[in-house]
């Protein structure tokens, strides 16, 4: 697995466990382990995508025309093309 | 992939129920040059689309168009949600609540419910960016004769900026395709297919 694909790797795992818990919290909203459990990933979620977009560019606008000159949101490969 | 925004693109607030609106203004939710089917033709024709600039302006566009989808729900929602039975009999909502009650259903004002044939999605970079283009203007003009009909300033508001948006998105449009055209023969535009010939 490439060093992008690990860093890639770890935003999905992250972002995937705020997904999954966030969804358990709509219908447990007192739920203190699961609330934890948010917090913890959440934390892991932004760290792991500022790794990633510091190396490999932006996911989403909000980390897009950081460091280029050039709009960098713009350069492929986009997700659909099933390049690594 | 998608997450949420927990917040419209541009504020929606109406004081006034008024059932009459809703049922014109449903057609910019489902209707032949609504919001659904112009996030839809965007989000699938930005597959087969040759240019990352073409490929970035079709994913950023498609993703506002959801939001304008939103904003357009939100406007039915707040012109239905305290509509009284009177207004719903004397404005000829009668037909739609039967169905739905205030509930939001994606169709056409004449009834027919939304149709994927309203859009294209053809794999030819030219002919869909023609279409888009087309579509916004088709877009722009519904938002137009809308004002045309509602006086109503918490309605006005919002539909002024959705139409201020379908302009924007033309020239984008443009742009892009202005790009595609740059790269092709100068002699035959249409000697091949940047989608699809290597």
């Amino acid at each position: 697995m490439s060093e992008k694909e690990k860093l890639l790797k770890n935003v999905r795992m992250y972002k995937f466990a705020m997904i999954e818990a966030g969804m358990f919290l709509d219908t447990h909203p007192n739920d203190k382990e699961a609330l934890e459990y948010f917090r913890k990933n959440k934390a892991l979620a932004e760290k792991a995508t500022e790794e990633y977009e510091k190396r490999f560019g932006p996911l989403t606008l909000r980390g897009a025309g950081e460091k280029e000159r050039s709009w960098d949101w713009v350069k492929g490969p986009w997700p659909w093309e099933g390049e690594k | 992939m998608w997450s949420y925004d927990k917040k419209l693109e541009y504020p929606v607030k109406i004081a006034r129920p008024n059932p009459a609106l809703a049922k014109v203004i449903i057609s910019q939710l489902g209707g032949p040059h609504g919001e659904l089917g112009a996030s839809m033709r965007y989000l699938h024709q930005r597959y087969s689309a040759p240019y990352d600039e073409v490929k970035a302006i079709l994913t950023d566009i498609g993703t506002e168009e959801l939001a304008h989808l939103e904003m357009v729900s939100a406007i039915l929602h707040q012109l239905t949600k305290d509509m009284t039975i009177d207004q719903i009999k004397k404005d000829g909502f009668d037909t739609y609540f039967v169905d739905h009650t205030a509930g939001l259903y994606p169709q056409f004002a004449s009834g027919n419910p939304f149709s994927a044939e309203t859009f294209a999605s053809t794999g030819d970079v030219i002919a869909d960016l023609h279409e888009d283009m087309a579509a916004e203007q088709k877009a722009r003009l519904s938002y137009d004769n809308l004002l045309r009909l509602v006086d109503d300033p918490d309605v006005r508001d919002p539909i002024k900026f959705l139409r201020e948006r379908e302009i924007v998105h033309f020239q984008r449009f443009g742009e892009g395709l202005r790009k595609v055209i740059d790269d092709l023969d100068s002699k035959n535009f249409y000697a091949f297919n940047p989608s699809f010939d290597k």
